[in-house]
């Protein structure tokens, strides 16, 4: 499962996790994006201890600035409340669950 | 849903569909009509075994005779771009997607210099979807390189969101673009920023933007399937024609040198050969 989260509660779902956390900068008139959806679903369904989260960015325009996300989709992948990886746009499957195995 | 789609139309692309044509896979060859433009600049090709003493343009009409003869048909559209679904392919022709469950790339190796700092700054500041990216501009200045008219329109609609929007046409012709468009005639050298980017220098001058739009005819490989892994500017593949993304296959001059006719159809062939086996395996 993919959590939608915001501005509000981005610390909590996010910095204050002690696991890995993959976020989804996405918006709905992004064709990517789409693409990318039922990929990280799917992901989230085989790696179930890694927390799964997507901020939209039309609606958390403050998140995007601070991290300075220039094309979407880009998904942020922190560790214990820090950024360890940064992958920008599409991003098949096996990629992805490369990328966040190497931080488990 | 397709077995195989195949893009591009040279060497490459042609053998690996008649080998998909032998093996009886559903397929789509999407390419050109005139096969490739490389065809039209070879005076005479003797290194084809059993076609010698040809010019480009007479291997040509033996290649189209023998896709003829199989009753192989061209696509001739724009595919925009592939993505890997985990277990099948999403080719994107701007609103249509065609589904396959193998791709072989066989794009060649035309797609145009790339720019100084170009890779760097990708996803940095730097893209090649203006009007996908558009609304994270908001209030800030966008500058786009158009190489062809389609560009334009991009162009147009980016400026209904940035503050204000630079274009730099690589072609010569008429422009529709709004008066809010600045055109600058010039041509582009180097990408400069820090973490993202600044500038972009010109040969006679320099502009200060916050992103930069790179609208060329043809998409670089790792720009049309993301993810793909490239090597000193080739796509990655191993001697089965396997790059890292199961399922997807590449050949011909787009893998390496040398840049030769009878090594991209043999590549072209081991390509086609190497998804059947791989359909035969997800079949299981």
């Amino acid at each position: 499962m993919v959590k939608e989260i915001n501005e509000k509660n981005f610390e909590s779902e996010v910095l204050n996790n002690n696991g890995v956390v993959v976020v989804d900068f996405w918006a709905n008139w992004c064709g990517p994006c789409k693409m990318m959806a039922p990929v990280l679903e799917s992901v989230s369904e085989e790696l179930k201890e890694v927390s799964f989260t997507k901020v939209d960015v039309d609606e958390n325009g403050v998140l995007a600035d601070k991290y300075e996300i220039l094309s979407i989709p880009t998904l942020l992948i922190f560790k214990g409340g820090n950024l360890v990886d940064k992958l920008v746009g599409f991003t098949p499957k096996d990629v992805l669950v490369q990328v966040i195995n190497k931080n488990l | 849903m397709y077995d195989i789609i195949i893009i591009g139309s040279g060497p490459a692309g042609l053998s690996a569909a008649l080998n998909a044509k032998i093996r009886n896979k559903s397929f789509k060859l999407f390419g050109n009509k005139n096969l490739t433009n490389k065809l039209d600049k070879a005076p005479m090709i003797n290194n084809y075994l059993g076609f010698y003493g040809m010019t480009g343009r007479e291997i040509r009409a033996k290649f189209e005779e023998h896709i003829k003869e199989m009753d192989i048909q061209i696509t001739e559209e724009r595919v925009n771009n592939i993505y890997s679904m985990g277990d099948y392919f999403a080719v994107m022709v701007n609103e249509k997607v065609y589904e396959t469950k193998t791709v072989i790339l066989a794009t060649g190796v035309e797609y145009g210099k790339q720019i100084g700092g170009e890779k760097e700054y990708l996803g940095k500041g730097v893209g090649y979807c203006a009007t996908c990216d558009a609304p994270l501009y908001k209030g800030k200045t966008v500058t786009i390189i158009g190489y062809n008219k389609e560009a334009e329109e991009e162009a147009n609609f980016v400026s209904e969101l940035a503050q204000k929007v630079n274009y730099l046409p690589m072609y010569k012709g008429d422009y529709s673009l709004n008066n809010k468009i600045d055109i600058i005639k010039d041509e582009p050298v180097k990408i400069i920023g820090e973490l993202k980017v600044k500038k972009l220098i010109l040969k006679n001058s320099e502009i200060e933007t916050d992103g930069v739009f790179i609208i060329r005819d043809s998409l670089s490989p790792s720009e049309l399937v993301p993810g793909l892994k490239i090597e000193d500017n080739h796509v990655a593949v191993n001697r089965e024609m396997e790059t890292n993304i199961p399922g997807c296959f590449a050949a011909g001059d787009c893998i390496g040198k040398p840049y030769q006719y009878i090594k991209a159809a043999g590549e072209g062939n081991i390509a086609a050969l190497s998804a059947v086996k791989y359909l035969n395996s997800i079949k299981k």
